[in-house]
């Protein structure tokens, strides 16, 4: 079996009360790839610089390696989308970028994440989680702002929301295209 | 030239942002450990300070805050470069001292412009109220003018830390961009000759990553007449206005754009090749100059050798001029290799003739600008 190419990729990771910036090492696949990755429960970060998520510009502590329970990581924000997931080549888009577009807001525990879910079919809250794949809904465009201080927001090209811990979904259906 | 200390614990990295400041003309001191960093900070205090924030044992943001703590070190400009994006990194980055954010990955453009911006903020060279105009010439070609004009740009650029503009006014093919390896996506032909103005002339600037500004000629060979002269002066004030110093490669004939070049600059410099022909040629010019009433202010003479053996000894060069060469460049073996690896040789280290005395002039040049007063 031949082994695709791998590199490392920087991004923030959000649990309930941490915002860490690292290093993960991924495939072909992106970080979503990663995180569906069914042998292990645990996603790796190199690099590691945590701080806590009411203060998110102070590092508190940094560590050459990190693991996460996949369990208990809310969201990651990734700068661009190639990071996260295959985008397709020039013939056409992955699965993951074909759909409509539809304008999104959702909550996880302590944030409120606003941006676009691109879909195909039958555009409801629950075919979107059921029907997308993984454990991770992918919002593009994306802006995590802080449920309390709505100042401290996130900003990504990509961010992975963790399924699980969506509480609010709401879509807006007035604004959808292609 | 400033001697900049960049502190990173990413090896790879380090060396990057090393080269792209070198490339930018400065001297720089790469630094791995964040506490040793700010030690040779405190003993050397450079001239800037380019942090990274996501160190083991100190953070780029404990740095900056010890150096805002450190009387002596309270005016540094600090640039902090992290993979940490966010606007609260920004705003982190600024509270605790720095004086500007890039995220990385940045490009050399990005961080020379950053970097410049910063020098010139905090105790850089004084900027000239007005830019200066610095036209080469001579009709004869195969006289090296392009490589003087190339050289000289980027010599001012790097003498100076100040905006600086090459503009190519050849009607026969953009040489520049060759000796600079350049993608000449734009030039002067593509200029709107009607509503010009300095935001679509500075769309129309490539930027080498030495931070010099191009404006190209066109690649294929156009009209010898062109640029008109009214669009000549008009690109010419306008960088006047909003540049330092602007270089200007004239064209090898003897055209309106030929004319607007020479007479709008504030210095001038007619290149010669210590050849007959070329003496000639350059005496011809003077007198057809002076016939028709063109004004050149502050003209010097360069005798440029441009092969190994020299027909005209300098004596005889000036006899024929009947002026005295402000400079004579010797021959340079090293630029046919800087030609074709579209590097010019005044951002090398090479010390042969050509960016010795180009460096020299480049010096000059600043000199006078900056103390107006020695005139």
């Amino acid at each position: 079996m031949t082994m695709g190419a791998r590199n490392l990729i920087n991004l923030d990771l959000f649990t309930d009360a941490y915002r860490v910036t690292g290093r993960a090492l991924v495939g072909t696949g992106g970080i979503h790839a990663e995180l569906g990755n069914p042998n292990s429960k645990f996603l790796e970060l190199q690099d590691a610089y945590i701080s806590r998520i009411h203060e998110p510009g102070a590092i508190i502590a940094n560590y050459k390696l990190a693991s996460f329970r996949k369990d208990n990581i809310n969201f990651i924000v990734l700068s661009d989308r190639r990071d996260g997931i295959p985008v397709g080549t020039q013939h056409g888009r992955s699965v993951f970028t074909r759909g409509r577009h539809i304008p999104v807001f959702l909550t996880v525990p302590s944030f409120e994440i606003q941006g676009v879910v691109i879909h195909e079919g039958k555009a409801s809250a629950r075919e979107i989680l059921v029907q997308s794949m993984g454990r991770f809904q992918l919002v593009f465009e994306a802006k995590a702002s802080a449920s309390s201080a709505p100042d401290i927001s996130y900003s990504g090209d990509l961010i992975l929301v963790q399924k699980d811990r969506v509480g609010i979904f709401c879509l807006d259906l007035s604004q959808t295209g292609t | 030239m400033a001697r900049i200390y960049v502190i990173d614990d990413d090896e790879q990295l380090l060396r990057m942002v090393g080269l792209m400041l070198e490339r930018g003309g400065h001297t720089v001191t790469l630094i791995s450990n964040p506490v040793d960093g700010l030690e040779q900070v405190r003993t050397d205090k450079p001239d800037l300070l380019v942090l990274d924030v996501m160190m083991p044992n100190m953070s780029g943001h404990d740095i900056s805050r010890e150096v805002r703590s450190n009387k002596n070190l309270e005016d540094l400009p600090i640039l902090v470069l992290t993979a940490r994006s966010q606007e609260v990194d920004r705003a982190t980055a600024l509270k605790s001292g720095a004086d500007d954010y890039l995220s990385k990955p940045v490009t050399s453009q990005e961080l020379i412009e950053r970097v410049d911006g910063l020098l010139a903020k905090r105790g850089g060279p004084k900027k000239a109220e007005e830019g200066v105009l610095v036209t080469l010439f001579g009709l004869r070609g195969g006289s090296g003018r392009t490589t003087l004009a190339v050289n000289l740009a980027a010599a001012i650029r790097r003498v100076s830390q100040q905006e600086v503009c090459l503009v190519d006014l050849s009607p026969t093919g953009s040489q520049t961009v060759m000796h600079m390896r350049l993608q000449a996506r734009s030039s002067w032909v593509d200029l709107p000759p009607d509503k010009l103005d300095w935001n679509t002339l500075k769309n129309h600037l490539i930027i080498h990553p030495s931070g010099l500004r191009v404006l190209a000629a066109p690649s294929k060979p156009v009209s010898a007449v062109a640029p008109p002269e009214e669009t000549t002066r008009t690109i010419l004030s306008l960088l006047r206005q909003n540049v330092a110093f602007t270089v200007v490669d004239a064209p090898n004939v003897y055209s309106a754009a030929f004319v607007a070049a020479v007479s709008e600059a504030d210095m001038s410099l007619h290149v010669v090749t210590p050849e007959v022909v070329s003496v000639q040629t350059a005496v011809q010019l003077n007198r057809l100059l002076a016939k028709t009433n063109v004004t050149i202010k502050r003209k010097s003479h360069i005798l440029n050798q441009v092969t190994p053996e020299a027909q005209l000894p300098q004596s005889a060069v000036e006899r024929g001029l009947n002026t005295r060469v402000a400079f004579l460049i010797g021959y340079d073996a090293n630029q046919a290799r800087a030609m074709a690896q579209g590097v010019p040789l005044t951002l090398t280290s090479a010390k042969s003739p050509l960016p010795t005395v180009v460096k020299r002039m480049a010096e000059a040049i600043w000199q006078r600008v900056a103390t107006p007063t020695a005139e």
